[in-house]
Parts: C-alpha cells; sequence; structure tokens
C-alpha cells in the first residue's frame, strides 16, 4: 500500500471513531422528526406532574379565588378613572384661572386708585 | 360508539353548566392528563403544570356557562388551555425584560430523572426553539384536534393552519436532534 493510501485510511479509521455508536439510528430518527412515541412519552411526563387530588384543588380554588374581573368591568374601570382625570384637569384649570383673574383684578384696582390719586392730586 | 360518548360528553358538560359539582370533578378528572400534557408541551417546565393546568380548569369553570355548543367542549377547553398558556410565555417574557436577572424567571432545567429518554429531551429541546403559536399548533394536532377546529380556535383559514403547520414541522424537524 502507497504511503499516501495508509494516510486516508487512517484519516478515515479516525474519523469513523468519531461517531458514536447508534449513529445511523439517530441520522433517521433526526431526519423523520419525533415520533408519536415521543410525543406520548412528552404528554405522559406532563400528566405526571399533577399532585394526587388535582381535581377536589381545583374545585376548591374556583370556589376560594375571587374572579377575574371581566372586560366590562376593566373598561368601566378606564372610563372612571378617564372621566376622574378629565374633571380634576378641569377643576384645577378652573381654580387657576380664579385665581388668575383675582390677582389681575386687584392689579388693575391698584392701577385705578393709583391713576385717581394722580388725578386727584394738585 | 364515538356518538354515545359524544353524547355522554354533551350531557356532562351541560350537567357542569348547570353547577352540578360532580359533574364538574368529572370533566377535570378526565381531561387533567391531557391539559397537563398540553401545558408541558407549550412551555416545557414541569414546574408550571400544575399551576397553569389548575387556572385551565378554574377558568373552564366560571366560563362554561357560557359555552354555547357543549358538544364543542374539547376544542373549547384546549383553546382556553392554549391562551393560558401564551398569556404566562408572554407574561415571564415581560418579567424577563423588566427584571432581567430575577432568579425565578432564569431558564430553570428540568432536575435529573424528569426526562427519561433522549427522544423526549430532543423534542423538548425542539419545542423549546420554537415560537409559543407554533407549540400551540403542534400540541394541538398532537391532541387530535382537526384542522378545521384550530382555524376556529385562530380565527384564521383551514389552508392558513395547514401552511402554518407545514412550516411549524419543518422547524420542529430542523431542531430535533437526538443525541
Amino acid at each position: 500500500m502507497k504511503p499516501e493510501d495508509k494516510a486516508w485510511q487512517s484519516l478515515q479509521q479516525h474519523a469513523a471513531a468519531q461517531l458514536r455508536s447508534g449513529f445511523a439510528a439517530r441520522v433517521v430518527r433526526a431526519a423523520n422528526g419525533p415520533t408519536d412515541a415521543s410525543w406520548q412519552s412528552l404528554r405522559a411526563v406532563g400528566a405526571a406532574q399533577l399532585r394526587p387530588g388535582f381535581a377536589a384543588r381545583v374545585l376548591s380554588a374556583a370556589r376560594r379565588i375571587p374572579g377575574a374581573p371581566s372586560l366590562l368591568d376593566q373598561l368601566g374601570l378606564c372610563v372612571g378613572t378617564a372621566v376622574l382625570c378629565i374633571v380634576g384637569t378641569l377643576f384645577f384649570h378652573s381654580r387657576s384661572l380664579e385665581i388668575e383673574n383675582e390677582r389681575n383684578l386687584a392689579t388693575w384696582q391698584r392701577i385705578a386708585m393709583v391713576v385717581q390719586d394722580a388725578d386727584n392730586a394738585p | 360508539m364515538e356518538s354515545t360518548s359524544s353524547t355522554a360528553l354533551a350531557d356532562l358538560v351541560r350537567r357542569a353548566q348547570q353547577g352540578e359539582e360532580s359533574a364538574q370533578r368529572e370533566l377535570i378528572v378526565s381531561y387533567q392528563h391531557r391539559v397537563a400534557g398540553f401545558v408541558y408541551a407549550m412551555t416545557g417546565r414541569s414546574d408550571y403544570v400544575e399551576d397553569l393546568s389548575q387556572q385551565v380548569f378554574i377558568k373552564m369553570i366560571r366560563a362554561l356557562d357560557r359555552l354555547q355548543a357543549p358538544a364543542q367542549f374539547e376544542s373549547w377547553l384546549f383553546r382556553l388551555a392554549r391562551n393560558t398558556c401564551i398569556d404566562q410565555l408572554r407574561r415571564q417574557k415581560l418579567r424577563r425584560i423588566f427584571l432581567p436577572f430575577g432568579e425565578e424567571h432564569e431558564n430553570i432545567p428540568e432536575p435529573p430523572g424528569a426526562v427519561d429518554s433522549e427522544e423526549l429531551d430532543a423534542l423538548r429541546h425542539a419545542l423549546a426553539q420554537l415560537r409559543p403559536q407554533d407549540r400551540a399548533l403542534l400540541a394541538l394536532v398532537q391532541e387530535g384536534r382537526s384542522h378545521a377546529e384550530i382555524a376556529e380556535t385562530l380565527g384564521t383559514s383551514v389552508a392558513a393552519v395547514k401552511a402554518r403547520l407545514h412550516r411549524a414541522r419543518e422547524h420542529l424537524r430542523e431542531h430535533y436532534t437526538p443525541i
């Protein structure tokens, strides 16, 4: 055997040694995708997580825990919050406007008094 | 035979709708394992299974009187389960954004022994790489839901479901590598 053939052979042997046993079976399994048996095992593992007395716990929790708010309740809460915000904003706006008007009026009154005093001055 | 069992189921649902506790209990017992399996496929976390399954069944009991067609109970229940899981995954994602270093939000690996085979582990890993919507699609198919039922659940057409399912299967296959 030529030295290069021998080298090729040992390269192939080295490469082949990297494959673990059952390589062909694994390739076929990977190519075909998960089998129904795998899915069944997956479901079985899930089912095995439920502790005994599951139904009784669900029924008692359903009675005990208050229900989640309905869409209508959530909508009502949103509308209520929005109305409260608008009323608050309007109130604050009108109140600050009122204070500003009072302040302006007082300034004008003071100016008027100064003018009047100036008019009455000899 | 199948029509007899579906009639019996519709009858059971009607009794549960009227508030009969034994019927509600029977419904939970009949579906708890399937719902738990679905939740596990959706979340990949065994510590979420009990809590999320409980949430699904509590929602079921509270919303049962709004179910118009008792014969469609199964697809309605799995729609509830899908929405509950997707809500949970969304909340988890949001929490991860706001509390990136919160210990409880880390992706905790399954405890040893929880996963018993390399194929199962590969399936869990592949599912975790998919979008929750695609995971739900595959899990619903595995639960025996028809394309029409899934289309109704997702509010889309059967053709769209088939296309999405095809893509989801392709993605799953890409990531499925049994070690």
